[in-house]
C-alpha cells in the first residue's frame, strides 16, 4: 500500500524545483532590473490576469514582448552575457528556483500512486466524443474506464485513429494532455485511480492539503 | 558491397554536389550576385536545395530551422556549409517576424521561400520588398503572386486571352441558388456532351493542394455538398467563395514550367511535366518530364500539338502579365487531347528537378532552376533564349513519403532505423532524412522522405531504372507501438509501368 509519509518526506528533503525561462522566439534581449537571488513572483490573482515579475523585454520587428517570471521562485541564474544580444527561439535567459505549491506536490505524489496510461507516440490526443461528453458535463473523475475500452483519439499528421485504454479498471483522476498539443511517447495520458484506491488517494490528497505550508 | 555499406556511401554524397551537376550558372557574371546573402526560410529537402543551389552561385545563406528538425538533414548542411553562424533556431517557420527578423540579424538582403509555407503568400512577398529594410523576395513580385495566385483571377485572365478552362464559374460563388443554377448548367452540358456519368466539383476557391475539393454526381446532392465545403472554406481559409466547374475524368495532368527574369519580358519554358500518378487525396506521387512521349507511346490524339499549345497558351499568359521569376502553368488533357488550364503555381515545384534533368542550356547539361531562380530573382538577367534550350530524354522524379497508400495514404509516423539504396549515375536523391540513424520523423510536417530523379535516355530505360532503384531501396523502422514503417515504395513501383500512359 501506498506510503504517503514517504513520499511527502521525499518531496521535503528537496522542495524546489528549477524552471529554466526560454525565448519564445527569436529578438533581442534586454534584461530588466534583476539581480541574482532576488524574489520573483509568478502570474498572480484568480485567473492570472496580473503577470509575475518581469525578466525581460524580447524585441523583435519592434514589437518588444515583456517575458515575465512563471512561477513564484528566487533567481538562479541570469545569462547576462545575452543582454542587447539577438537570441534564438528556445535561447535559456533566466533560471528560477522555484518551491513547490501543495498543486505541484500532490501532482508529482499522484504521479507516483496513479496508475499512468503512456502515451504510444508523439501524437495529439483527445478523449473519444462519448469520453468527452460526460467530461464537459461533469468532470473526469465521473468517467469510469475499463480494461479495453475505446478511450482516446490519437491524431497524428492528417491521421486520427482511435486507442484503447489498456490497464486497471478505475476512474479518471488526472488529465495530463491538452487540448490540440502534442505529447511525447510515453508521457502520460490519464491517471487512473482503481476503486479500492480512492480512499487512499483523498486521504493523500487531504495530508497534503493541510501539511505542505506554502511561503 | 553491403546495402549498409551503400547507404553511408550514398548518404556522404547527399551534402555535396556533383561535379557533373554543377551548373552552368556558375559560369556567369556574379556582379549582381555578389554582396547577396539569402535568407533560406523553409526546411528539409527544398532547403537543402536551396543551399546548394547558393553554393553553386557563390551566394552566402542563413538557414532557420524549428526545434522539431534539429536533426533534419537541412540544419546538418546548414551548419557545414555556412557554419554555426549561418543557422538560427525559430518557433516556428509559419511565423513571418520570426523570418524577417532572423534575415535582419544575419544581414540577408533576399528571401528564399522554397515551396509551400510562405511561397505563394504575397503578403508576405509584400512585406520582405516593402518593409524599412527592404529585401528580395525570390519568386515573382507580389503584385503577380497576388494576380495569378487567385484561380478566378488566372481563370478570367485565361478566358480573355482565348487559354481553355475548365467549364464552369470564373468568380466566386457566395450564394446557394446561383450555385445551384451553375451546377445544374454543367450536368445539363456534359449530358448534351454524351458524358454517361456526369460530375460537378465544388472547389474552396482560395483552397489549394487539392484541400477543399468535393464532386457531386447527383443534382440533388448539390446543396448538401455545397454547404459542406462553403463551411470547410469558412474556417479553413476565412473565405466562403466556391468555384464551380465540370469535374473532368479520365485526365493527364500536365504542367509547363517557365522562368523569367526580372523584365517580365522575356519568359521561357523549361519543358513539360506529367503529374498524373497522384494519392487519392490528388497529391502528386510520380513526376514525369516531358509531359508526355509520342515517339514512343500511341496517344489517342496529337500528343505533340497538345505539348505545343499548352506551352504556347503558358507563354502568353506569363508575357501577358510580365511574369518576372520561376512559375508553374498546370493543365488537365482529356482523352480527347482537349487541354484546360487548372491554375497557376507562382513558385518553384517540388518537381523542377525532372525539367532540370532533361533540359540543356546551348547544349550544356547539369541545369539547376533553383539557382536559375535566385540569380534572375536577384536581378541578373535569363542569359538565353528559348531557342538556346534543349531537351534530351526521359526524367523520373518518385517522392518516397512515410505513409499507407492501401489506407487512403495516411501518414506514418515514426523511427527510420535504415535508409539505404544502390547509387547509380542516373539517380539523383534528394534527402533530408540524414546519415546518422535513428531519425524520428517530425509529426509537425508531412512525413516526406526524398525525391528520387532517375533519369533515361527514353521512357522505357527511365522506367527500367525506376524500378531497379525501387528494388535496391531499403527503408525499415517502426514506430512506438512496435509496428513497422509503412511507406509508399510498393505504391510507386507499381504505378512505375503506367507512367506517361493515356
Amino acid at each position: 500500500m501506498l506510503d504517503i509519509s514517504k513520499l511527502l518526506d521525499e518531496i521535503k528533503s528537496s522542495p524546489y524545483r528549477e524552471i529554466t525561462v526560454t525565448a519564445q522566439h527569436t529578438g533581442k534581449i534586454a534584461f530588466a532590473e534583476i539581480e541574482t537571488g532576488a524574489r520573483v513572483r509568478g502570474p498572480q490573482g484568480q485567473w492570472k490576469e496580473m503577470p509575475g515579475t518581469k525578466l525581460c523585454t524580447l524585441e523583435r520587428e519592434r514589437n518588444p514582448k515583456p517575458v515575465y517570471a512563471p512561477e513564484n521562485g528566487e533567481i538562479c541564474r541570469i545569462h547576462r552575457e545575452l543582454d542587447g544580444r539577438f537570441v534564438e527561439a528556445g535561447s535559456p535567459l533566466v533560471v528560477l528556483r522555484h518551491k513547490l505549491t501543495r498543486d505541484e506536490v500532490q501532482r508529482i505524489i499522484l504521479q507516483k500512486t496513479l496508475y499512468l496510461f503512456p502515451a504510444p507516440e508523439r501524437a495529439k490526443y483527445y478523449f473519444t466524443p462519448e469520453a468527452d461528453k460526460k467530461i464537459r458535463a461533469s468532470d473526469a473523475r465521473s468517467v469510469t474506464v475499463r480494461n479495453g475500452m475505446e478511450l482516446f483519439i490519437m491524431s497524428r499528421m492528417k491521421r486520427e485513429v482511435p486507442l484503447n485504454y489498456t490497464g486497471p479498471d478505475g476512474v479518471i483522476y488526472e488529465v495530463y494532455f491538452k487540448y490540440n498539443k502534442n505529447l511525447d511517447v510515453g508521457a502520460p495520458l490519464v491517471g487512473i485511480c482503481p476503486p479500492e484506491h480512492l480512499r487512499a488517494i483523498q486521504t493523500l490528497v487531504m495530508r497534503v492539503q493541510t501539511e505542505w505550508t506554502e511561503t | 558491397m553491403p546495402a549498409g555499406d551503400a547507404a553511408r556511401d550514398s548518404g556522404s554524397a547527399r551534402h555535396e554536389i556533383p561535379e557533373q551537376e554543377k551548373s552552368l550558372s556558375t559560369a556567369h557574371s556574379d556582379n549582381i550576385l555578389r554582396n547577396h546573402k539569402i535568407l533560406v526560410a523553409n526546411r528539409g529537402e527544398i532547403a537543402m536545395r536551396i543551399m546548394r543551389a547558393c553554393g553553386r552561385l557563390n551566394i552566402p545563406f542563413a538557414a532557420v530551422y524549428t526545434a522539431e528538425d534539429a536533426a533534419s538533414g537541412h540544419v546538418l548542411l546548414a551548419r557545414g556549409e555556412g557554419g554555426e553562424k549561418s543557422l538560427f533556431r525559430v518557433s516556428s517557420y509559419h511565423d513571418a517576424n520570426e523570418l524577417t527578423a532572423v534575415a535582419d540579424e544575419a544581414g540577408c538582403t533576399a528571401v528564399h521561400p522554397g515551396y509551400g509555407f510562405f511561397a505563394e503568400d504575397f503578403r508576405f512577398a509584400r512585406r520582405v520588398a516593402k518593409r524599412d529594410r527592404k529585401m528580395i523576395f525570390i519568386g515573382p513580385s507580389w503584385k503577380i503572386i497576388r494576380e495569378l495566385g487567385d484561380k478566378i483571377n488566372t481563370k478570367r485572365l485565361a478566358r480573355s486571352l482565348d487559354v481553355p478552362t475548365v467549364p464552369g464559374s470564373d468568380r466566386p460563388i457566395y450564394d446557394e441558388m446561383e450555385a445551384e443554377r451553375i451546377a445544374k448548367t454543367i450536368f445539363e452540358f456534359q449530358g448534351q456532351q454524351g458524358i454517361s456519368r456526369p460530375l460537378v466539383l465544388v472547389k474552396a476557391s482560395a483552397g489549394g493542394g487539392g484541400m477543399g475539393i468535393e464532386e457531386v454526381y447527383d443534382p440533388e446532392l448539390f446543396r448538401s455538398v455545397y454547404r459542406r465545403v462553403r463551411n470547410y472554406a469558412l474556417r479553413q481559409f476565412k473565405d466562403e467563395g466556391v468555384l464551380i466547374e465540370q469535374r473532368i475524368m479520365d485526365f493527364n495532368h500536365l504542367e509547363v514550367q517557365i522562368v523569367s527574369d526580372r523584365t517580365g519580358m522575356n519568359p521561357v519554358h523549361f519543358g513539360t511535366r506529367n503529374c498524373s500518378i497522384q494519392s487519392t487525396g490528388l497529391q502528386k506521387r510520380i513526376e514525369v518530364a516531358p509531359g508526355f512521349a509520342p515517339d514512343a507511346l500511341e496517344y489517342s490524339f496529337d500528343a505533340r500539338k497538345v505539348l505545343d499549345d499548352i506551352v504556347a497558351y503558358s507563354l502568353k499568359m506569363a508575357r501577358t502579365v510580365g511574369y518576372d521569376n520561376v512559375g508553374t502553368w498546370e493543365w488537365i488533357v482529356t482523352r480527347k487531347g482537349d487541354p484546360y488550364l487548372m491554375e497557376v503555381n507562382t513558385r518553384i515545384q517540388v518537381e523542377n528537378g525532372v525539367s532540370a534533368r532533361i533540359a540543356k542550356i546551348r547544349g550544356q547539361g547539369g541545369v539547376d532552376l533553383i539557382a536559375e531562380q535566385i540569380r534572375t530573382g536577384l536581378g541578373e538577367p535569363l542569359g538565353y533564349r528559348q531557342e538556346d534550350i534543349s531537351f534530351e530524354g526521359v526524367s523520373i522524379e518518385y517522392r518516397l513519403i512515410a505513409e499507407e497508400p492501401e489506407n487512403n495514404f495516411t501518414p506514418w509516423a515514426g523511427q527510420i532505423e535504415s535508409f539505404s539504396w544502390k547509387d547509380a549515375p542516373w539517380l539523383t536523391m534528394l534527402t533530408h532524412v540524414p546519415d546518422k540513424l535513428p531519425y524520428e520523423i517530425p509529426t509537425e510536417f508531412d512525413p516526406n522522405l526524398a525525391l528520387a530523379i532517375v533519369y533515361g535516355k527514353d521512357i522505357q530505360e527511365a522506367g527500367e531504372r525506376g524500378a531497379a532503384f525501387l528494388n535496391s531501396l531499403r527503408l525499415t523502422g517502426s514506430d512506438g507501438t512496435g509496428a513497422n514503417l509503412k511507406s509508399n515504395a510498393a505504391f510507386l513501383k507499381d504505378n512505375t509501368g503506367r507512367i506517361l500512359y493515356f
